[in-house]
């Protein structure tokens, strides 16, 4: 499949082409993303999908776009999403220490 | 194994670093008696296992082998893992035991994560092993957050496996506290930087945050770890560290490129979490001038050039740059190349060292006391009036419990399934709608113990019978899972720093002292504190 037929496919949930959906604190003011695909079709249509860009994301997680960095891994098929935590790790009112179930958003989103 | 790089290649290795192993070799002299081992190599002073390794060890004629035994010491290191990396005969090994993960109560309370039972069984099983083999142990961020009274407290089970076992060591100790006029004199001097571009939850902290802290600690670096590494050592036993550090100094001492020696050291420093599947057991990877070869300790467990470096992603904002207190390591030319089904060979990182260090700031303070009721509602409407709810009930009870000067309270819902977790998304999970029933968490940090467990029982109260509109189930909202419903949860902490420290020289920040286990004392070099 090119890359072009990557993009004209219908779409599908992102669960369905990846491999690892993963978030984790990067220290205790930022959440990382990072999104293991099975092979290089699923990759370069994540690549090319709008709801995997910066302001995209940013929207589901209730954030400037500017405050996503998104870096893209072809060696390893990934794409890695970084972004500030909400609150603080561990802080009052936080509703996840390890920031580990912050990959849920993006489960939903269609490639 | 085949070794890929020739003894020529050491050539490359900087006189200068060769230097730096020499010149800490030098610290120990005309103390008395050495600890019996290899001390006939025409220095003099005691010779502990670091001054065995730096005056062994040729790079290129051998790799070193460097055993990561545990990436959170206190755990459970996998006995039979760990036996099989020492069969190996590793040259050192390291050993991470803190993290800021867990959150800021530890740093802020001085208490440790693990079980102290669980403590002292691995550290029985490294001590054990690092004695019995005579090569240096290196222990970073003693006691999960390295403050001062995890340092001692961890310092006190060391002197208990050691009794217990017979064992000898002489300790280095790294303070890793930070002086509170320090850092504010680095604050009115703007040294001080958030490390998020100042994007992030955390604000930047004035003075009296900083005096507020109930620990200040500072993350010491490969260079710390180089000016506690004197030949007499047998165990370094750091307070907060950098996990890299602890497994990057030895090498860079003997002269290993410190590029790749900060990405042996970036990956080892978990273990196995860099293999297929991931795991928590011992790693060996073994340096050779010009690449290292990482291998797990468990034979079910395969580190592929995939597993490895999908691993630079872990815990990491940045997948290619990786701020130590001396300079950056690159990971953009890094390559990972299979050698054998469960071997991966790395080459390829590269170190740019800062003119001036800088240091990463952790401190923590204290937020109140917690209490915690917890509460599920099954009632659709009740469902979605909450938010409202909430609101009106926490009026009513702020107009009842009366406050104190000083006092204050604030109530944190975690109501799961409308968005605790994660931001609740437009119509409901999956687009399915409301969940079907939820669980409410009700989250009171008060000023004190007291009030937070009368707001927490006052409300209870008002919460159970509170009217809303569309209400059929009259005779209560909330359904408890325990008597008492509102459980005390301990005091809390929040962190005040997270910063990076620029302008403080590592010397001035990081205090090194020795203490002998079963040895006599030596005289002090000139770049550590006595031990009163």
């Amino acid at each position: 499949m090119s890359k072009q037929d990557a993009v004209t496919s219908l779409p599908v949930p992102l669960a369905r082409l990846a491999k690892v959906v993963r978030s984790k604190n990067a220290g205790p003011t930022q959440l990382t993303v990072d999104i293991f695909f099975h092979d290089a079709d699923g990759y370069a249509r994540a690549v090319a999908c709008a709801g995997l860009q910066a302001p995209a994301v940013a929207a589901r997680y209730g954030l400037r776009p500017q405050q996503v960095r998104r870096f893209e891994l072809p060696g390893i098929l990934a794409i890695k999403l970084s972004m500030p935590r909400r609150r603080c790790a561990g802080d009052p009112g936080d509703g996840d220490l390890y920031g580990a179930q912050q990959h849920v958003p993006l489960l939903e989103v269609r490639l | 194994m085949t070794p890929r790089q020739t003894p020529a290649s050491a050539g490359l290795l900087s006189a200068e670093r060769r230097g730096r192993a020499a010149a800490n070799e030098g610290q120990g002299v005309g103390a008395i008696g050495a600890n019996g081992v290899n001390g006939a190599n025409g220095a003099s002073g005691p010779v502990g296992a670091v001054g065995r390794l730096l005056r062994s060890h040729r790079p290129g004629e051998e790799p070193l082998r460097v055993l990561s035994a545990s990436g959170q010491l206190g755990y459970g290191i996998v006995g039979a893992s760990l036996e099989r990396g020492l069969a190996r005969q590793p040259h050192f090994i390291g050993c991470d035991m803190g993290s800021i993960d867990p959150g800021p109560y530890y740093l802020g309370s001085g208490e440790m994560a693990p079980p102290e039972d669980m403590v002292r069984r691995d550290l029985a099983l490294v001590l054990g092993a690092a004695r019995r083999l005579n090569i240096p142990l290196l222990i970073g961020s003693a006691g999960t957050a390295g403050a001062r009274p995890h340092l001692e407290a961890t310092l006190e089970l060391v002197r208990e496996v050691a009794q217990a076992q017979g064992l000898r060591m002489r300790l280095a100790l790294i303070e890793s506290d930070v002086d509170p006029g320090i850092l504010t004199r680095a604050l009115a001097e703007g040294r001080l930087h958030p490390l998020d571009d100042g994007d992030g939850p955390l604000p930047f902290p004035s003075a009296a945050d900083i005096e507020a802290c109930t620990h200040r600690v500072a993350q010491c670096g490969t260079e710390t770890f180089i000016r506690a590494l004197t030949p007499e050592v047998d165990v370094v036993l750091a307070g907060r560290a950098c996990d890299t550090a602890i497994f990057a100094a030895l090498p860079e001492m003997l002269g290993y490129d410190p590029g790749l020696a900060l990405h042996m050291a970036k990956i080892v420093e978990c273990t196995s979490l860099c293999c297929d599947p991931g795991g928590r057991d011992a790693i060996l990877a073994e340096l050779w001038p010009d690449h290292f070869v990482l291998e797990s300790m468990n034979p079910a467990l395969r580190a592929t050039p995939a597993s490895v470096a999908a691993h630079a992603l872990y815990e990491q904002a940045d997948p290619w740059f990786v701020e130590e207190p001396g300079g950056t390591l690159d990971l953009r030319s890094a390559r990972y190349e299979a050698e054998g089904e469960r071997r991966t060979r790395v080459a390829g990182a590269r170190f740019t060292p800062r003119p001036q260090p800088t240091l990463k700031i952790e401190g923590a303070c204290h937020v109140g006391a917690r209490a915690v009721l917890l509460a599920g509602i099954a009632d659709p409407v009740m469902q979605q009036e909450l938010p409202r709810a909430l609101e009106q009930v926490e009026a009513k009870v702020r107009s009842l419990v009366a406050l104190a000067p000083g006092q204050r309270w604030a109530l944190h819902p975690h109501a799961y399934g409308q968005g605790a977790i994660t931001p609740r998304p437009p119509g409901g999970a999956g687009g399915t709608g409301a969940p079907c029933e939820l669980g409410l968490v009700l989250e009171f940090i008060a000023s004190d113990m007291a009030l937070a467990r009368t707001v927490a029982a006052v409300l209870k109260q008002n919460r159970r019978q509170h009217g809303y509109p569309g209400r059929l189930s009259t005779a209560g909202n909330l359904a408890f899972p325990f008597t008492p419903s509102e459980l005390v949860a301990g005091e809390a902490y929040g962190f005040c720093l997270y910063h990076r420290l620029d302008g403080e020289d590592p010397a001035h920040i990081f205090r090194l002292r020795i203490e002998n286990i079963g040895l006599a004392p030596v005289p002090v070099p000139a770049n550590r504190e006595a031990r009163p």
